[in-house]
């Protein structure tokens, strides 16, 4: 499924404008996008948030640290691993230790994205990484992962981004707020945060296309199952690492028969 | 913790995520990947979002639970069913919550 908004230039571009070819339509076409894929998942991360920003009031975080926290770091894994150390008084680079390797799978995402992001200043650079979340990432990559090289980090491309985040950021730091200041009235067995979980579900169910994607992820599913009780998170990793192993494993199965049978599969 | 311990957390918590995430971004240049793993991180996203999900369903209170009697993997199931038949999110979350707080209610001991 090759979205129509890959193209590099719209044919409307060259007739709209006389210097850059509809620079600020692209822009606003790829933002509009981003905003509506991501739209549906919305609901999730809002509730997402809230339980965050709750379970951040719980611990005995001030309001004030409670909103510094959501605002710079930005991470519903990281703050929900590292609040019960603060609870704890663990020391604090265990708190470092624990949120670096919680967070080793955006190395992963930063790496997939680079070809896109590359050619912009380190300044942006900064702000998109800023951005980066789990949701964002994936649907980035599962729409644009086949885009030729010279079609890579386009306008369009980068505003779609910009368009998720935009989207992600809004409703996921107003709900953590929401969740600040009311989270004395929040019960905590509202079970609510399972909502999410059903987001995921509906998410990537279809994002499944093929052979060796369907292998990876019924690797990663089970790997994560058996290895939940890693500390650190590190099973999420563990999972992530065997599924992609796995599906790679599969295509290169899968070239081999085809090879040796001649077809075209 | 002290009100400066935790901001002290706070900031290197905030320090430890951006480098994280930029990480790639800002030295890809300097570092490229083999095209190979550069092909294979188009799993990636599939597989991390599987990888937070199915823990989830499978696991009550850390052990392994495939039974009528957990809520999550009924209504987990039920969602992805809906999803693969309708594509409505919207309708996977209705029916898949549904399911989750009325067997919530009619399992208390599961709980």
């Amino acid at each position: 499924m090759r979205p129509r908004s890959l193209r590099t230039r719209p044919p409307w571009g060259h007739a709209l404008s006389l210097g850059r070819p509809g620079a600020h339509r692209l822009r606003r076409e790829g933002f509009v996008l981003g905003v509506r894929t991501v739209a549906p998942l919305l609901i999730g991360t809002g509730i997402w948030g809230l339980v965050t920003g709750v379970a951040m009031v719980k611990v005995g975080l001030s309001t004030a640290q409670a909103l510094g926290m959501t605002l710079l770091v930005f991470s519903g894994t990281v703050q929900l691993a590292s609040l019960p150390l603060i609870a704890a008084d663990a020391p604090l680079w265990v708190v470092m230790l624990t949120a670096a390797v919680v967070n080793l799978r955006f190395l992963i995402f930063s790496a997939g994205l680079h070809p896109f992001f590359r050619r912009y200043s380190v300044g942006r650079r900064w702000l998109l990484s800023y951005f980066m979340v789990d949701m964002s990432f994936a649907m980035f990559l599962s729409r644009f992962a086949d885009a030729p090289h010279d079609e890579r980090g386009t306008t369009e491309q980068v505003w779609f981004f910009l368009g998720m985040s935009a989207g992600s950021w809004l409703v996921w730091q107003t709900m953590s707020i929401v969740g600040i200041v009311l989270a004395a009235e929040v019960p905590a067995q509202w079970g609510l945060e399972f909502t999410a979980i059903l987001a995921l579900i509906a998410m990537t169910l279809p994002l499944i296309a093929g052979r060796p994607a369907l292998i990876g992820a019924v690797t990663a599913g089970v790997i994560a199952v058996i290895a939940a009780g890693l500390p650190l998170k590190l099973g999420l990793l563990v999972a992530v690492v065997a599924g992609i192993a796995a599906a790679m494993s599969t295509e290169i199965l899968l070239e081999r028969h085809a090879g040796k049978t001649g077809g075209t599969t | 913790m002290n009100n400066f311990e935790i901001w002290l957390v706070i900031i290197g918590l905030t320090l430890v995520t951006i480098l994280m995430r930029s990480s790639f971004l800002m030295l890809g240049d300097y570092f490229p990947l083999p095209e190979r793993v550069q092909h294979g991180l188009r799993y990636a996203p599939v597989c991390a979002l599987i990888a937070l999900v199915t823990p989830e369903l499978f696991l009550a209170q850390g052990s392994f639970d495939v039974s009528i009697t957990n809520p999550k993997l009924i209504a987990g199931v039920a969602a992805a069913v809906i999803t693969l038949t309708t594509r409505s999110m919207i309708a996977a979350m209705a029916v898949g919550m549904l399911i989750f707080t009325a067997l919530r209610f009619l399992l208390p001991a599961s709980l």
